[in-house]
């Protein structure tokens, strides 16, 4: 079956297709959860909740939306809802404080640091950064879909972003200059 | 290359975390249970019963309360009244006529439908007669004026016109000469009309 077909499969509620698009997609939703609520059973219990939700109210969708997309987005609004709800991880308030303008940081040769070692650094800022870090570099969101799942101003999410890349830039500069100094004294 | 192009080129390693291997069992149950539950159509179809069985025993307790009050004679009436020969429906009339000296609502308005819509000169005449027990009643007063607007049956016209002078019912009048006045009303009708005219105007 095509995704198209998937989609038509889902909309008469066949349970087949709902297996198939579930497995298809249930680690990449799991992942992107995970990546914002750092809790398994929390993220594990959210995707079964967007693939629920999802199946619920596929027939507002057209045949060909990206569903691996659409998905995503329904189990991210609900990581954030469980945030609002819970108040736990931060506070949605973190983003309310004065904003100032953050210049951009930037990191040129960034192939040279291994993606586990940034996973570690992005996992070491603040929530409230990281979790803006991941929605734009991970997830690829845009600041203005950003700050609607958020619910802050555009701008709050251009300067928390900001300064959540500049810290994570200075993580991961320092981490360099270790190594540099490691291989340097060694010689 | 920069930070952002980095983590999207290798964006698979970010996505590394595996689902339990529970997790899938219990997502089949749950998706089971909330979209192909056999229960769900049942307990909607529960629901249904239920609101229908209400609604039914509301209706039901509306009626016995509309019906309580109702005796056995009147009940009877009201079935002869309400009995497509025109014979019974007579009949109703002379026995509502000879049994009943109070008034009875659920009667009156029985009898003023008859007057209004009954095909049957005669069971109509006699219902003109059965109302004019209750002279101070206004209802029937007002009802035998309007049934003498729309009244085309002479014999019926000239019976409503001698209850109105009788009942000496002024609001009449207009009726009256509407009548008189009317080319295709019979004669011994329109001498009938100026009879009572003159009597209401003394």
């Amino acid at each position: 079956m095509n995704q198209k077909e998937i989609i038509q499969q889902c909309k008469q509620n066949n349970y087949t297709a709902q297996i198939e698009v579930y497995n298809a997609y249930k680690n990449m939703l799991y992942n992107s959860c995970y990546r914002i609520l750092k809790n398994r059973e929390d993220a594990e219990d959210l995707v079964q909740d967007a693939f629920i939700k999802g199946f619920q109210k596929i027939n507002q969708v057209k045949d060909d939306v990206n569903l691996a997309a659409w998905f995503r987005r329904i189990a991210i609004n609900l990581c954030f809802d469980k945030i609002r709800k819970e108040k736990h991880l931060f506070s949605m308030e973190d983003y309310k404080e004065i904003e100032a303008e953050s210049e951009e940081m930037e990191f040129e040769n960034a192939e040279e640091v291994s993606i586990d070692f940034i996973k570690e650094c992005i996992d070491k800022l603040k929530d409230k950064y990281r979790v803006i870090v991941v929605l734009y570099m991970i997830e690829e969101y845009n600041h203005r879909e950003i700050s609607e799942i958020l619910q802050i101003n555009e701008s709050t999410v251009r300067n928390q972003y900001a300064r959540g890349k500049n810290q994570l830039i200075t993580l991961l500069q320092k981490h360099t200059k270790n190594e540099f100094k490691r291989t340097h004294s060694a010689t | 290359m920069n930070l952002k192009e980095h983590i999207q080129q290798h964006k698979n390693e970010f996505d590394s975390e595996q689902m339990s291997a529970t997790s899938e069992v219990l997502f089949k149950k749950r998706l089971q249970g909330e979209l192909h539950s056999t229960k769900k159509s049942k307990v909607v179809y529960l629901r249904f019963i239920t609101i229908a069985a209400s609604i039914v025993l509301v209706l039901s307790i509306f009626f016995w309360n509309q019906n309580s009050g109702v005796s056995s004679e009147t009940k009877e009436v009201l079935a002869f009244l309400n009995n497509e020969s025109a014979g019974k429906r007579l009949e109703g009339v002379y026995k509502f006529d000879d049994e009943f000296k109070k008034e009875d609502s659920k009667i009156i308005n029985t009898l003023i439908k008859i007057l209004h819509n009954d095909a049957n000169a005669n069971v109509k005449i006699a219902t003109i007669d059965a109302l004019l027990k209750f002279p101070s009643n206004d209802k029937v007063r007002t009802n035998l004026i309007t049934a003498l607007e729309k009244e085309k049956i002479p014999l019926v016209q000239i019976k409503i016109i001698k209850s109105l002078s009788f009942l000496r019912e002024h609001r009449a009048q207009k009726t009256l000469e509407e009548i008189i006045n009317n080319n295709e009303t019979f004669p011994i009708v329109k001498s009938n009309a100026t009879l009572a005219m003159n009597q209401l105007k003394q």
